[in-house]
């Protein structure tokens, strides 16, 4: 990381609405090339940042720095920034082609260098022969990837991507999300791409940003924010996640014993240099995923384990998701992948007393 | 035949009973605004078009086919005046009404979100007020001792009243900008508040200034705006006669003028006529020209 070049940098950003503070106090970097994803519920602030670094807001307080140059103040025009919107933004008066061209035209290249470039990026998102249609004649797709490779044409230093895929139906947002990582590699250019979306910032982030009022709760590549979330709101925000409160019972090292007040004790483990004290609140996170469940109490030393009942099961081709109910009021999910006919799994319906299992290093212990 | 093309044909002849009583529903909705129209418009219109081809003057119409009442037209210095003063009086202010009211519409559609209802309906308030009011309002405040003129004497502006406020075009042209306003700057506004913001923040962060994105992109997306206040005013400014009779005087004699001289005062509705056509036929000429240029939907 200290050898990479820093693309853009955000320094105690902080942005109010009346009474509403919309960021607070933000503070993060972007490497070059980076393809970086602020996500977060909506009104998290992620479309505020977003249009901060663009130059459609002026932060109250803080500074915005492209390439260790301060461009806090910086009118939209004069920033090497371009940003893609959710609702494609093309101009109705314009052909494809003038759409594309609308930045080179502003920056005065001379025609044959215009063209030579459309025509390249038009065949690059599949759009070659498209330059005399008009945005009405377009459909959502094929809108946002004119919308993309107008704003891409003048190699922006940092292009911003606000929802961009938000309008698509699923198929369509896909493949244009592989067709992005695509483009994103090709050109080298560095990404922020807002969404609300956990999975598409899975698929195509190198690091994420998770955003809930205003803050960010934390920043990190796909991998570690799923496997590894600071606290209850990433966890249950990325993912599906079970959520055990307890108390701390004893700690050995990063492993951490709890103790709950209706299901008993569970083995877990701390966060990564995360230290934590006897008698604390906490909670612990397991993943559906990650737990197991079968008819027989398991035989299994040192795995936590609880009795529930079959409260629903779902069936979803690929797996089932179970809702095992294990104390009044309080239910587990699990997902189990339908591998096999034989499976004691097939035998499970509602209402069947069960047994549910995980392994301790599966159980993330949670302060916040 | 088979019994499924029997069928089938039965079922066509269905369709087409169905289409035809609904046909026949729809003419009879028609009929009647159809019938009035006939009567009181197409009729008189066709009346008066052959009469312009009658042999016509003082107090006389003579049944026959000439072109006297047209060719009359066109070799009277009179009248090429008044042609000319007509299309000098309503393109001057429809290039007046542009200047004034396109601003107005920017404003209001961009910078006046708190205020845009208010001054809709301040812009709207003197449409309400007669006519007539109006004209005999401007002839006041317009004459040798009206409130412009002696206001400019008492600051020291001028040392006698300006002559040319009251019976000149620039006095048609005044009473005619106020009068007609509101009809260009509302498809002016309303083509501006269509851009969405999105689209101004688009050219903006591709590279255009506040002039550039008027220049490439809220001036071009108003011109079906432009378009629409130019049918809507331009074409009956064209027509017009109450303003210049009242405000004008002899120097600003519009067609309108002729064309009413003829009927009421001359006698001559043979001429009358044929001027009222050449004027039609200007007229649909222009709107022509405009729908050709801006495409019929983006009127719509």
């Amino acid at each position: 990381m200290s050898n990479q070049e820093i693309a853009l940098e955000i320094r105690n950003v902080t942005k109010r609405f009346g009474s509403l503070i919309a960021v607070d106090d933000v503070s993060f970097e972007i490497e070059r090339g980076e393809f970086f994803s602020l996500l977060g519920p909506s009104g998290s602030g992620k479309t505020t940042i977003l249009r901060m670094i663009g130059g459609l807001l002026t932060p109250d307080q803080g500074h915005v720095f492209l390439h260790g140059k301060d461009i806090t103040f910086d009118p939209p025009e004069k920033r090497d920034v371009n940003i893609v919107f959710q609702n494609y933004a093309l101009f109705p008066h314009l052909n494809v082609y003038e759409n594309v061209a609308f930045g080179p035209r502003r920056r005065h290249w001379p025609d044959d260098k215009i063209r030579k470039e459309v025509t390249h990026l038009l065949e690059m998102v599949h759009l070659a022969g498209y330059e005399e249609k008009y945005p009405r004649q377009l459909s959502g797709g094929e809108k946002q990837r004119i919308a993309l490779i107008r704003a891409l044409i003048t190699r922006p230093q940092l292009l911003l991507l606000d929802e961009p895929l938000g309008a698509l139906d699923l198929k369509i947002r896909q493949s244009l999300q592989l067709e992005l990582m695509d483009i994103q590699d090709e050109t080298g250019i560095t990404f922020i791409y807002v969404t609300h979306d956990q999975s598409e910032a899975l698929t195509m982030a190198d690091r994420i940003a998770v955003m809930d009022k205003g803050h960010i709760l934390q920043i990190g590549d796909p991998k570690s924010i799923y496997e590894q979330p600071h606290n209850r709101f990433v966890a249950h925000f990325i993912g599906n996640t079970n959520l055990l409160e307890g108390k701390v019972a004893s700690v050995a090292g990063g492993d951490v014993r709890i103790r709950t007040p209706r299901l008993g004790e569970f083995q877990g483990r701390g966060l990564d240099g995360a230290s934590v004290q006897t008698g604390q609140p906490v909670t612990m996170s397991v993943r559906p995923e990650k737990m197991h469940i079968t008819r027989q109490e398991p035989e299994r030393p040192g795995y936590n384990k609880i009795a529930g009942v079959v409260e629903d099961l779902i069936y979803v081709g690929v797996s089932t998701e179970f809702i095992v109910r294990v104390a009044p009021g309080q239910t587990l999910r699990i997902f189990a992948q339908n591998m096999s006919r034989d499976d004691d799994l097939w035998q499970i319906t509602w209402d069947d007393p069960v047994w549910v299992y995980w392994r301790p290093e599966h159980s993330l212990i949670i302060t916040e | 035949m088979t019994t499924a093309s029997l069928a089938r044909q039965k079922k066509g002849g269905r369709h087409f009973k169905h289409a035809f009583f609904r046909y026949l529903g729809l003419t009879l909705n028609i009929f009647p605004p159809f019938i009035y129209l006939l009567l009181f418009f197409y009729v008189p219109m066709g009346i008066m078009f052959v009469m312009s081809f009658w042999k016509s003057g003082f107090m006389t119409l003579e049944p026959a086919f000439t072109l006297d009442n047209y060719i009359r037209f066109f070799t009277t210095p009179i009248y090429i005046r008044a042609m000319i003063n007509t299309f000098v009086i309503a393109t001057g202010s429809m290039v007046a009404l542009i200047l004034v009211g396109y601003p107005i519409a920017y404003f209001l559609a961009r910078y006046a979100p708190k205020w845009e209802n208010l001054i809709i309906y301040l812009l709207i308030i003197p449409v309400e007020i007669n006519f007539l009011v109006r004209i005999f309002a401007w002839k006041i405040a317009l004459g040798r001792s009206g409130i412009i003129n002696s206001a400019l004497l008492n600051l020291g502006i001028i040392d006698e009243p300006l002559k040319f406020l009251l019976y000149s075009k620039t006095a048609v042209v005044i009473v005619m900008l106020h009068e007609w306003l509101p009809y260009v700057v509302i498809p002016i506004y309303l083509a501006l508040k269509g851009v969405g913001p999105e689209i101004i923040e688009a050219a903006r962060t591709l590279g255009s200034g506040k002039w550039s994105v008027f220049r490439h992109v809220l001036l071009p997306l108003s011109v079906p705006g432009l378009f629409a206040s130019f049918v809507l005013v331009y074409i009956p400014m064209l027509g017009e006669f109450a303003v210049p009779a009242l405000v004008g005087g002899p120097s600003a004699y519009m067609l309108g003028n002729v064309i009413e001289s003829q009927f009421l005062s001359a006698g001559n509705w043979g001429l009358g006529s044929a001027i009222g056509f050449v004027l039609l036929a200007v007229t649909l000429v222009l709107v022509a020209g405009v729908i050709k240029v801006a495409g019929v939907e983006e009127l719509m």
